[in-house]
């Protein structure tokens, strides 16, 4: 079967795919199900230990993949695969300390933390904090922390579990007579307008699921439907590994075709039909394109990346988005033969861009409205001046732009750079000869080149470091950031709050080194599988290398449709979705115990009632995942980026002062206190740093080519150490109560 | 705690015993330090030094792989997995966590709030 002809778009939309919908939705209904019967486990016991950390009493299978599947996250089965498909092998690399991650999230803190959580009787980790410091104001700055990034966090990976469900759902017609549905409804709210109505539906539709799962069944309900994700993750990842190395026809067949691999060209371009069409007609994703250049060895060969409407009445669409593949075997393949792929025979594509020209969008503008529509035709050249070199360029409109009367500018553009020396030259000359209108300046450009910057026309490129890059010119890893990853993952890893939460909750050092022991064989048959998996996809499904975040359920689909088994694609893609459920439920339950435990019962009303607790805690809960569903009906450009800034945040925060307060008597409250803002304000400075040195704030400031983690950590247990060594000792009392024989009998 | 216990500011100076879970949990922490650094030690430096120059000539893949990645990868994951088993069945003690004092921080800030002292703010 040809991986061309299956409609990606359409993930559960043809027929066979029914099969798959109805195993999602058993899926989503099985996890409603495990809330129900955790609510029951709480009528008869202490609500806040049992609703915020199951009594302590996880037993090895709970704590194990509760822990595995609350690390893994969605970026495991969307961003993850996304990057080895398109960087190669060197993932491998990447995800290098996924090695020993499992021994060090676990094993460093993991008894310690437990010990003292049972000492204090703390039931968060702000409580650990609090108690082991005997410092109500380290408790708070602690308890600010965790709602400051946990809420970023949250929003983003809202969106993320939504985005994962619009592109399951994409083509099911109740699906989109749904969304039709809830667009009409809404049509009277403006701030709800703007939104894409499929994208409403599914936030809603996600948003409410894991809001009401988490709110009424508490850390129980999270655990086991961790548990049930868990295990689809890994099953999916398991059934997924021998269909894609067979397909492939073997692994050394896939890696010796990628070593021949050169990177895609990645732009936009224009297509004519003899005839108009009546009605608008769609050029789906997925297409094929070829064009036969005069005297060339063979054809170009393009693949649209995503839909485009083509008009009625007209002839030819323009900035039609478009991933070209340049490896000279591969277009062969794909051209003869039994893998050869479908060209669309009523779309003749005009001559594409240059492989050295770059491509992206502008906004045209002018100084003043103007009476009547202002068109610019396609074709236009303009010159501009890029705002931090300073240089000049010369660009080409490749599609028609039109300022209408009364506004000041047009909307975003496609445009054309020309990259080569020659091209370059012409382009001024045609300036010269062609002046642009007056008046109309080029402004806010996004203009890349359409080949790699690093790794085009390089042959291995593929199958060894540094890894092609769209746009860096030192590769996707480099060394400095491979090291930096060894770090990101295992140690900060370790630094994650949402993981200690989980560690004060097992019942016993046995369900400890057990569980140890089944995480690390669970990421050792999740993550360099999957390695190997999108590895081989690079081969069945190529040229989405513009729309990579959807291979996973692109790959799902292609494997069990090739051996007749749709339903199994509803299990597969049922993984990432998963992951996302199961970050978010933590971290909304972690948000609302710092709100009702750590700011109310703890600094407000001690005295509160086990009643008032229990309501506050339901009611937080949903105000906090609500809270979370409109942040992300706006939500934020920067996704992926986000989760990192957060992610690595915290564990720059909350690390350091951990370790020294678990395992060095010596440790106080002013070094440890002084320790966590040293780390939130280095991480933080190196964001900042970012908009200075890069123009933006994700794009962070690395010292010495390190990733902030690195710097955040160093200065965070640099500082712990120092002021602590500076500062009086801590109460003797604390010291008895946490690091001697049977000092957690001692009672204050 | 409110003041200082004089009981114990005389013991401060009196030899102590440390808590074997913590002593133990302190030595297991010190080798998972280590294997992360061991791990990081070789991992990175192999695969900088074997698989990041292409040469088609000697590019070459043991089951499959690159062989840069499965002898800088692969296999140091097989290694850390039986390292785990050990460190888990064979070197991790078998500690007693003692019983939770469930909701015993928060009696001692209700008697402190009730003697008007300072609660727990240092």
């Amino acid at each position: 079967m040809n991986a061309a002809a299956i409609p990606f778009a359409a993930i559960f939309a043809d027929g066979s795919s029914n099969a798959a919908l109805i195993t999602f939705l058993i899926y989503t209904l099985a996890v409603f199900g495990i809330a129900a019967l955790s609510n029951r486990l709480m009528q008869s016991k202490s609500f806040l230990s049992e609703y915020f950390l199951g009594s302590r009493s996880l037993g090895v299978w709970a704590f194990a993949l509760t822990f595995a599947a609350t690390s893994a996250s969605g970026g495991s089965f969307t961003g993850f695969p996304s990057k080895i498909y398109t960087h190669g092998w060197v993932l491998g690399l990447w995800i290098g300390s996924y090695v020993v991650v499992p021994i060090c999230a676990m094993g460093l803190l993991g008894k310690r933390i437990n010990q003292v959580a049972r000492i204090s009787g703390a039931i968060t980790v702000p409580d650990v904090i609090r108690d082991r410091f005997h410092s109500a104001r380290f408790g708070l700055i602690a308890v600010c922390l965790i709602v400051f990034f946990m809420s970023f966090n949250l929003v983003a990976q809202f969106k993320a579990g939504s985005l994962i469900l619009k592109t399951l759902l994409q083509g099911v017609t109740v699906f989109q007579d749904s969304a039709v549905a809830l667009s009409n409804t809404t049509s009277g709210i403006d701030f709800l307008q703007a939104i894409d109505p499929q994208y409403l539906l599914c936030l809603l539709v996600f948003g409410v699921a894991v809001v009401v799962y988490t709110t009424y069944g508490g850390f129980h309900a999270v655990v086991w439907t961790d548990v049930m994700q868990g295990v689809v993750m890994v099953v999916g990842v398991l059934i997924m590994l021998p269909l894609a190395i067979v397909e492939v026809g073997g692994l050394g067949n896939a890696t010796r075709d990628m070593a021949k691999m050169t990177p895609p060209r990645i732009g936009v371009v224009s297509v004519a039909r003899d005839d108009p069409l009546a009605e608008d007609g769609l050029i789906p994703s997925g297409t094929w394109l070829k064009f036969d250049g005069e005297g060339a060895d063979r054809p170009r060969l393009f693949r649209v990346s995503k839909s485009v409407v083509f008009k009625a009445n007209e002839t030819v669409t323009d900035a039609l988005p478009v991933v070209e593949i340049t490896t000279p075997d591969e277009i062969d393949r794909l051209t003869t033969g039994e893998s050869a792929v479908e060209f669309d025979r009523e779309l003749t594509l005009l001559p594409p861009f240059d492989p050295e020209d770059h491509q992206g969008t502008v906004s045209l503008t002018v100084s003043s409205p103007r009476d009547a529509d202002l068109i610019i035709p396609k074709g236009t050249w303009f010159q501009y001046e890029t705002d931090r070199a300073g240089t000049t360029h010369v660009i080409r409109t490749a599609q028609r732009a039109v300022i209408p009367s009364g506004e000041t500018a047009a909307e975003k553009i496609a445009v054309t750079r020309p990259g080569s020396k020659k091209g370059v030259a012409a382009a001024r000359a045609a300036l010269q000869a062609h002046p642009s209108p007056g008046g109309v300046d080029v402004e806010s450009e996004s203009i890349k080149p359409c080949a790699y910057v690093f790794g085009k026309k390089k042959p291995g490129v593929y199958v060894t470091g540094p890894g092609p890059h769209p746009t860096s010119d030192s590769g996707f890893l480099p060394l400095s950031l491979a090291v930096s990853f060894f770090f990101m993952w295992a140690i900060s890893g370790a630094g994650q709050p949402s993981s200690m939460v989980r560690l004060m909750a097992f019942n016993s050092s046995q369900t400890l080194r057990r569980s140890i022991f089944t995480v690390a064989l669970y990421y050792s048959a999740i993550y360099f599988p999957l390695v190997i998996i999108f590895c081989c996809a690079r081969i069945l499904i190529p040229g989405m290398d513009a729309e990579s975040d959807r291979i996973m359920p692109a790959m799902a689909v292609f494997l069990t449709e090739n051996i007749g088994l749709g339903w199994l694609a509803g299990l597969l893609v049922a993984a990432p979705f998963a992951a996302v459920m199961s970050t978010v439920d933590s971290f909304l339950l972690m948000i609302s115990s710092a709100l009702v435990r750590d700011i109310y019962q703890r600094n407000m009303n001690p005295e509160a009632t086990e009643k008032t607790v229990k309501r506050l805690s339901y009611l937080f809960t949903m105000i906090v995942g609500t809270a979370a569903m409109f942040g992300a009906l706006n939500p934020p450009q920067f996704l992926q980026d986000i989760i990192v800034y957060t992610g690595s945040g915290l564990a720059a925060c909350f690390l350091a002062p951990m370790v020294f307060g678990l395992y060095w008597p010596r440790s106080n409250v002013q070094g440890c206190m002084a320790g966590m803002l040293a780390g939130f304000g280095a991480h933080l400075s190196m964001y900042v740093g970012g908009i200075v040195a890069n123009g933006s704030f994700f794009d962070p400031y690395r010292l010495l080519n390190f990733d902030p983690i690195i710097v955040g950590l160093f200065v965070s247990f640099a500082t712990t150490y120092l002021v602590t060594r500076f500062t009086p000792p801590p109460p003797w009392r604390l010291v008895q109560k946490y690091f001697h024989k049977g000092g957690g009998q001692l009672k204050d | 705690m409110s003041a200082v216990d004089p009981a114990s500011e005389t013991r401060r100076h009196e030899p102590v015993e440390f808590d074997p879970v913590y002593l133990n949990a302190r030595r297991e922490a010190i080798v998972v330090f280590c294997l992360w650094l061991t791990a990081l030690i070789w991992a990175v430096p192999f695969c900088y030094l074997n698989g990041y120059d292409y040469d088609p000539e000697s590019f070459s893949t043991t089951w499959g792989v690159p062989t840069w990645l499965f002898w800088g990868i692969l296999v140091p994951w097989i290694v850390a997995d039986v390292f785990t088993i050990w460190f888990c069945f064979c070197y991790m003690k078998e500690d007693d966590l003692g019983e939770a004092h469930e909701g015993a921080d928060l009696e001692e800030e209700i008697v402190e709030m009730h003697e008007g002292g300072t609660g727990a703010g240092q």
